[in-house]
């Protein structure tokens, strides 16, 4: 029978001879790749097991024995492939009922939950555990009262929750361990290495995927929209939910191939210009006024430092609350009046009025994150005893009022609007699951994490408690109330502008906000860990000085003092980057010639050969 | 059903894990499942099962390619769609998560030439959209709108313009499509 397989091999001679120059891993991921049917691929994989071990005389023995040894790499490397294994049944059932692009978003938050529950584990391992172990008690000046799960003052004021419940010591122990330094290190390691090169490498990873050359005839789409059929949803009113849209949405695209083909008389065209020129106005200005009167509200002396002069006073604690709330109704109202705006206007293109949304609501929400921020560096500083707390306390409402008013949202938002929509006014249907909106919101309160890790180190363990109670009410909320979008496709495309948002204004914006603090503000006298020196950066400074003395590592203080602190160094380094960048951008317009030239080419040659054949 | 529920053996298991992309839960559950179609047969150890009762699977049954499907990865000798366990692991492999661009490119091109001639042409094309959008009047395209939308594929992926499109042609096509490798997914 062995011999009757090999016989059939002939024709596929070459496949078997470049199967047997490959590694062994190699090997077995192009056989499988090979589209064959089953016992083809086992008559291919014998054949060229049995060429190989001709070729190397070994006994039957190693020949099984690396059988095993690559079928165990890949059990161990399915076993990696399963961090966090939970909810697994969940999304395939969200998958299969509202298809990809939603099933995307329940993959972002999972994504994010694992990015938290990290960040918590470190800043759990490495200054809070040494601070509750070895420092002096802190003791609190108030009982518990319910009022502080809200607030973050009172009890939680002098605990480890927030910076001002850290010591700067040097913990005597076998070896020292300096808490300045830790806290400065853990903060600066997590923040700038980790989740840096972890979005970066994911960004241009996605990128790379998803953004491919564009060349060749301009596609209508029409493709895109039949290959993304979503073969993973199994519901059969879904299904028929998706075949309709696809049906509407080819139509939609004909209509405007032949739109394009008709051009826009002059009159038409001002007013479309002159129309989304007005769109765009009343967006800033609603942004603009958001944030100034955010700012406004901050600066008021009474409301905001009334707490701090009465520690005590309830009535004063409550009026904390004021301004997180503000903020959480000016980012629900706010996108829903950006919708109304852009109904007035027409696009061509409904893509591109996807993005536009995405881009105003962006801008939104990082502007009054900013104006927060210039509050919160430059006018507390100057105004209360132990800013940073009062800081970290600041995003801690900030956040709880957030996931309070998300609450309210899915019961407002979902729940009622799906009843109103299918008893009251039968034409408003049943509503859409936003993915934009909602994702957006997910890294609008990562933002406000990540802003507040050097203020309060234990803030991600809130965020990780949070979204994983998220999870489970937009998952009931969405079976219960929500019908798919109706604009599927481009799920993928979407998902890498979706990162790249988190990167760029947010992750960067973060990144300069804590550079700011530890390079030039002076932290508090009174509490932290930093208490006494003129920038947090100082420990560093200190900690070289120290190391100086040394001989052995006296080439930390040498790359320090020559390298990392010399212009130069990071001048040279520009100057490299930037004509890498270039160099690359001419060989992808090389590229792009290239490729023209060879479809050129291929029409050429398929009609020389209709021609000679004739 | 009943006393005869056939494990897997571990050798045939290894196998399978070697020539599919699938993982050893996905084999030891895809195995579970065709026993269970299985049983119902004629003989329990009758080793295809046929198409009508492979597309009583809930995956498989509100499918719009759900006999395209059966065809193309049948090895039967009488053509008539069913499947025995190894063309239903090849099925699953190549909907699986970590199967190829060019494994799920290749079969998407056989599922979608009807008439099995190795290119698609304008009636394969044709099919394919009645296929996916409908059968109800008010969302099938129109004469007008089937034509026009033809047009538009063919000028999009025809190369060569020979007014069909090849294998190589639809590869390449669907390599610019991000979404492809993530919607052409089926799991148990």
């Amino acid at each position: 029978e062995l011999t009757k397989d090999i016989l059939v091999i002939p024709g596929k001679s070459e496949l078997v001879s470049d199967l047997v120059n490959l590694s062994a891993g190699a090997r077995f991921q192009a056989i499988r790749s090979l589209p064959m049917s089953f016992n083809e691929r086992k008559t291919v994989r014998l054949t060229s097991f049995i060429i190989i071990h001709l070729c190397n005389i070994s006994d039957n023995d190693t020949f099984y024995l690396n059988l095993n040894l690559y079928l165990s790499q890949q059990e161990q490397s399915e076993l990696s492939r399963q961090h966090l294994i939970i909810w697994q049944d969940t999304l395939k059932e969200i998958g299969g009922r509202f298809g990809t692009s939603v099933l995307s978003y329940f993959l972002f938050l999972k994504w994010l939950l694992q990015f938290n529950l990290f960040s918590f584990i470190i800043n759990f391992c490495f200054i809070t555990i040494p601070q509750i172990v070895h420092a002096p008690n802190i003791s609190s000046t108030t009982g518990f009262r319910g009022l502080e799960l809200l607030t973050g003052v009172g009890y939680f004021n002098q605990t480890v929750l927030f910076y001002g419940g850290y010591n700067g010591e040097v913990i005597v122990s076998k070896p020292a361990y300096n808490m300045q330094l830790a806290y400065f290190f853990t903060i600066a390691a997590y923040l700038k290495d980790l989740v840096f090169f972890l979005l970066l490498l994911s960004m241009s990873r996605s990128f790379q995927k998803n953004f491919v050359l564009e060349t060749g005839p301009v596609s209508g789409g029409a493709w895109r929209l039949l290959c993304s059929w979503d073969f993973s949803v199994v519901n059969e009113k879904a299904i028929q939910y998706n075949k309709n849209n696809l049906a509407i949405q080819l139509k939609e695209s004909l209509s405007e191939r032949l739109q394009e083909k008709n051009k826009m008389s002059l009159s038409d065209r001002i007013k479309h210009l002159s129309l989304h020129l007005l769109a765009w106005l009343l967006s800033l200005g609603l942004a603009i006024g958001s944030g100034a009167g955010i700012y406004f509200l901050g600066t008021d002396p009474e409301l905001a430092f009334s707490f701090s002069h009465n520690p005590n006073n309830l009535r004063a604690e409550a009026s904390t609350l004021l301004l997180p709330v503000v903020v959480s109704l000016i980012n629900l109202i706010v996108p829903l009046l950006y919708s109304l705006i852009s109904k007035i206007e027409s696009y061509s293109n409904p893509r591109a009025k996807i993005y536009i949304s995405i881009i105003r609501n962006v801008i939104l929400k990082m502007s009054i994150l900013g104006i927060l921020c210039f509050y919160w560096l430059n006018f507390v500083p100057n105004s209360i005893s132990c800013w940073e707390s009062f800081v970290g306390q600041s995003v801690y409402r900030l956040l709880i009022i957030d996931f309070i008013f998300c609450l309210l949202g899915i019961f407002f938002g979902e729940f009622l609007r799906n009843v109103i929509g299918t008893m009251c006014i039968q034409s408003l249907g049943v509503p859409e699951f936003d993915i934009a909106r909602n994702v957006l919101d997910l890294i609008y309160a990562q933002t406000l994490a990540w802003i507040g890790i050097y203020f309060s180190p234990l803030l991600p363990v809130m965020q990780v408690l949070k979204l994983f109670i998220i999870f489970y009410l937009k998952k009931i909320s969405l079976s219960l109330n929500c019908q798919p979008p109706k604009h599927i496709g481009r799920a993928a495309q979407i998902q890498t502008v979706f990162i790249a948002i988190l990167f760029f204004p947010s992750f960067v914006g973060v990144l300069s906000m804590v550079a700011y603090t530890v390079w030039s503000l002076e932290p508090s006298n009174q509490c932290g860990p930093f208490q006494g020196l003129k920038t947090p950066f100082h420990t560093i400074f200190n900690w070289t000085a120290s190391i100086q003395n040394f001989p052995e590592s006296n080439w930390v203080w040498w790359i320090f003092e020559n390298i990392l602190r010399s212009e130069l160094f990071y001048y040279l380094i520009s100057l490299i980057v930037l004509v890498i960048t270039y160099f690359l951008w001419q060989i992808t317009q090389g590229r792009k010639q290239l490729i023209k030239t060879l479809r050129e080419q291929i029409v050429n040659v398929s009609a020389e050969i209709i021609r000679t054949t004739l | 059903m009943g006393g005869t529920s056939s494990k897997l053996p571990k050798d045939l298991l290894s196998e399978y894990q070697e020539l599919t992309f699938l993982t050893k839960q996905e084999i030891l559950l895809a195995h579970k499942i065709f026993s269970e179609l299985q049983g119902g047969e004629n003989g329990p150890y009758s080793s295809r099962v046929s198409m009508q009762k492979i597309l009583t699977l809930p995956e498989l049954k509100a499918n719009p390619f759900r006999k395209r499907l059966c065809h193309v990865f049948s090895t039967s000798d009488m053509k008539d769609g069913s499947l025995n366990f190894e063309d239903f692991l090849d099925l699953l492999s190549a909907f699986s998560d970590t199967a190829t661009l060019e494994i799920k490119s290749h079969y998407a091109f056989r599922i979608f030439d009807f008439d099995d001639d190795g290119t698609l042409d304008a009636r394969d094309l044709e099919k394919l959209v009645n296929c996916l959008t409908g059968e109800t009047d008010d969302t099938r395209l129109t004469a007008e709108e089937m034509r026009q939308l033809i047009s538009n594929i063919l000028e999009e992926s025809d190369i060569d313009k020979d007014g069909t499109v090849n294998l190589s042609e639809f590869q390449h096509v669907i390599s610019r499509s991000p979404d492809f490798v993530s919607s052409f997914k089926i799991v148990l």
